[in-house]
């Protein structure tokens, strides 16, 4: 039957970890109606986000799943598209607010330490001042939506050319054929023979 | 689909109010004994070539259940506590044609023999409406391969399995890396894992697809019709016999009855939202646990003032989802658990209950790692990992393709005052009432999560991981297992239907889905569902025949 892990009503039920992300919880419908919106690839210019806010936000996305020269990251797979396209939806208006004051406070943090704004500041001094408000319910709403951003199927506007799967070393084909791992493709006779 | 069409003022032998495990079949099953049969199902008819991979879509905005007309779901631990609103797992059903055997994973577990008198074996169990069957599994058997060879399930057997009169008619689909970590495991212990009988199809059969191993079974639709749902095998051939029309998007309001007590048929609304009738000598509800719950509850009438079918009180009482636990392992090498079916070994070692563990329970074990990308990212890494950084990045990079779970599915008590009822204060489109869950575990179904949980990490550690971490036990909330609701037994004092599915109480009402079972089994029921279905079907067809619904 279906995996108990599984839940209909939003990320969050199983986990201990996901528990905490009550905030994001209560702003599922927005999820649903995003089930509806246009798929469109453009890549051209942000919907919802301002200039500033997009900035921010891309530079936010880099350090939850940082760029490296081995692997894609979110800002290669693009999630902050995907989170343009979540702030668009009528639906998240109310979560929009919260989101928009934590990106701002982001920037604010950063000019308070001497700079333009947060993706001015070094990668070490964004990673502090994100220390500084990762309880807040804004992080894990926005963390929840780069992660989303980085890892949904492309057509929602993130994972760019797949750049998450590529990160998970997912190889994102329609069909598989066995041997699917290492210990299937190494399982002994025996146990080949149990089955037969 | 083409298919007959039955005139509005038509009155048919049966109405069938589900589509799913238990509908798909009985509507084949009645319709080729000749009989004139209507389906109705609430949500759409969907096709394999409407079904996606998008896991946003699917798992996150739950595309599958069609859930769009659903009010709000209540939960409470008892009567005493305020209801609120369910934000966990809730009563998980898909609506559609096929139900939820078109997103389930198709795990096909047989119950046993002792699943069906375990209460005289064990004994009374306090706080429970523990009881035995009123049929056994040599009752059941000759369904269960029927239900083997008519859907197509795929196995081979095990050492401890029960006896079954013709062998599985197609090979075990191929091992992953998950079966085999745990083959190695349970060697290790002196244990055996044996291939997990899914219905998916290992080769083809009867016109359909084998598996390609696409890694979208739990949660999704079957592209390639290769997953044994109702939809793909049954109800096709039910609508090929030209003695069956199953109307999509048609939502049963009430089950009629008339002076003398007996069901003239259901009322119900259909796409447009207009209110129908449709007459039939006999209606049978194989809505799921829940929703059969609902649509009794709502037929109330001067005559059945607690409900359809409701004497006892025991509609919607008793309700059992089936327990798990889960522990997690990393591996050394590549498993890439995405790639095909769900699981494809399992430990029965652990089935029967046992009086030294101190508490009443039993279940099997199974590998699996069935995340995709979103849901593996946001809730499955080990606490210790950092959930964002250069860290969680290494974390995503390496546990996605070396991860498993050694996964529990056990036993659940029948609890008295665990039921779904109706919840006034919540409403859907079309004003009836919602589903409000009060429930409780009980003691041995928690003590048995833990038990089971403390023998999976055995399993993991014996099988070499080199890194385990277990997932929290939980209280449970809701589920896909939707079990007990309106029990089978020979007493019309303690349960609804008798051991031919017919109501105690209405001659001619038949209820058979998850709600007709005694106990919970130890998880998987679908299998047991559809041999309880091609049970009923042959008997309510020999009724119908001689005059006696």
């Amino acid at each position: 039957m279906i995996d108990a892990q599984l839940t209909r009503r939003g990320f969050l039920a199983d986990t201990a970890r996901l528990g905490t992300a009550s905030w994001l919880a209560l702003n599922i419908p927005w999820l649903t109606a995003l089930a509806g919106c246009a798929r469109d690839d453009a890549r051209a210019g942000f919907v919802a986000l301002t200039p500033a806010e997009a900035k921010t936000m891309r530079a936010f996305a880099a350090r939850i799943i940082p760029s490296d020269d081995r692997m894609p990251g979110a800002d290669e797979a693009g999630a902050v598209y995907f989170v343009d396209r979540a702030f668009a939806m009528p639906v998240f208006a109310e979560s929009v607010t919260g989101l928009r004051a934590g990106l701002a406070d982001l920037d604010a943090r950063a000019r308070a330490a001497g700079a333009a704004d947060f993706a001015a500041l070094p990668s070490r001094h964004q990673v502090n001042i994100m220390r500084e408000v990762e309880r807040e319910p804004f992080f894990e709403a926005a963390r929840t939506l780069v992660v989303i951003g980085t890892f949904a199927d492309p057509s929602h506007g993130g994972n760019k050319h797949g750049a998450g799967w590529t990160l998970l070393g997912l190889e994102h084909r329609p069909s598989y054929s066995a041997p699917y791992g290492w210990y299937d493709a190494h399982a002994d006779v025996d146990s080949s023979k149990r089955v037969a | 689909m083409n298919q007959r069409k039955f005139g509005e003022r038509d009155s048919v032998d049966f109405v069938i109010v589900g589509s799913g495990a238990s509908g798909g079949v009985l509507a084949k099953e009645l319709a080729s004994e000749a009989f004139d049969v209507v389906v109705l199902e609430a949500g759409p008819w969907q096709e394999a070539n409407q079904f996606t991979h998008d896991e946003l879509a699917v798992e996150r905005e739950n595309a599958m259940l069609n859930l769009a007309f659903e009010p709000v779901q209540t939960i409470r631990g008892s009567e005493a506590e305020p209801k609120r609103p369910n934000t966990g797992r809730g009563l998980t059903y898909r609506r559609g044609v096929g139900g939820s055997s078109v997103h389930f994973a198709a795990n096909y577990w047989r119950f046993r023999p002792i699943d069906f008198k375990e209460r005289s074996k064990w004994g009374p169990i306090s706080g429970t409406g523990f009881a035995d069957w009123p049929i056994t599994y040599e009752e059941l058997e000759p369904y269960y391969t029927k239900v083997d060879w008519e859907i197509g399930v795929s196995g081979a057997p095990g050492p401890s399995d029960p006896p079954r009169s013709r062998p599985y008619p197609l090979p075990p689909v191929p091992n992953k890396s998950s079966g085999a970590v745990l083959e190695r495991g349970a060697r290790a212990l002196g244990l055996h894992a044996q291939a997990a009988p899914l219905a998916i199809l290992s080769r083809q059969y009867d016109g359909r697809s084998p598996c390609l191993a696409c890694g979208h079974c739990s949660y999704y639709g079957c592209e390639f019709g290769a997953k044994s749902s109702t939809l793909a095998t049954v109800i096709p051939k039910a609508v090929a016999t030209g003695r069956c029309e199953v109307r999509a998007e048609c939502t049963v309001s009430r089950v009629e009855t008339n002076a003398s007590g007996r069901a003239t048929g259901v009322l119900y609304w259909d796409r447009e939202g207009k209110e129908r009738r449709q007459q039939a000598r006999a209606v049978i509800v194989a809505a799921n646990g829940a929703e059969t719950t609902r649509l009794l509850l709502l037929s109330a009438s001067p005559a059945f003032p607690q409900g359809l079918a409701n004497s006892s009180g025991n509609v919607g009482r008793y309700i059992m989802f089936n327990g798990h636990a889960g522990v997690f392992g990393r591996f050394e090498h590549p498993l890439n658990e995405y790639k095909g079916p769900v699981a494809t070994r399992v430990v029965h070692d652990f089935y029967d209950a046992d009086p030294k563990r101190g508490f009443y329970g039993g279940g099997g074990i199974d590998a699996r790692f069935n995340y995709q990308p979103i849901g593996f990212a946001l809730g499955v890494l080990p606490d210790d990992v950092p959930t964002w950084g250069p860290e969680y990045k290494r974390a995503l990079a390496d546990y996605f393709t070396h991860s498993v779970r050694f996964y529990a599915h056990l036993t659940s008590l029948p609890v008295a005052t665990n039921t779904v009822t109706l919840d006034d204060d919540h409403r859907d489109r079309w004003g009836r009432p919602g589903l409000c869950l009060t429930y409780a575990d009980h003691p041995d179904d928690t003590k048995a999560k833990h038990w089971f949980r403390d023998r999976a990490e055995e399993l993991m550690t014996a099988a070499g991981a080199s890194r385990v971490w277990a997932q929290p036990v939980l209280p449970i909330d809701g589920g896909v297992q939707l079990l007990g609701t309106a029990r089978m037994g020979d007493d019309p004092r303690d349960s609804v239907v008798d051991r031919y599915h017919r109501a105690h109480d209405v001659p001619n009402l038949f209820i058979c889905d998850g709600s007709s079972f005694v106990t919970s089994g130890r998880g998987q029921p679908t299998m047991t569902i559809q041999a309880l279905a091609y049970r009923a079907a042959e008997h309510i067809a020999r009724f119908a025949r001689s005059d006696q619904i």
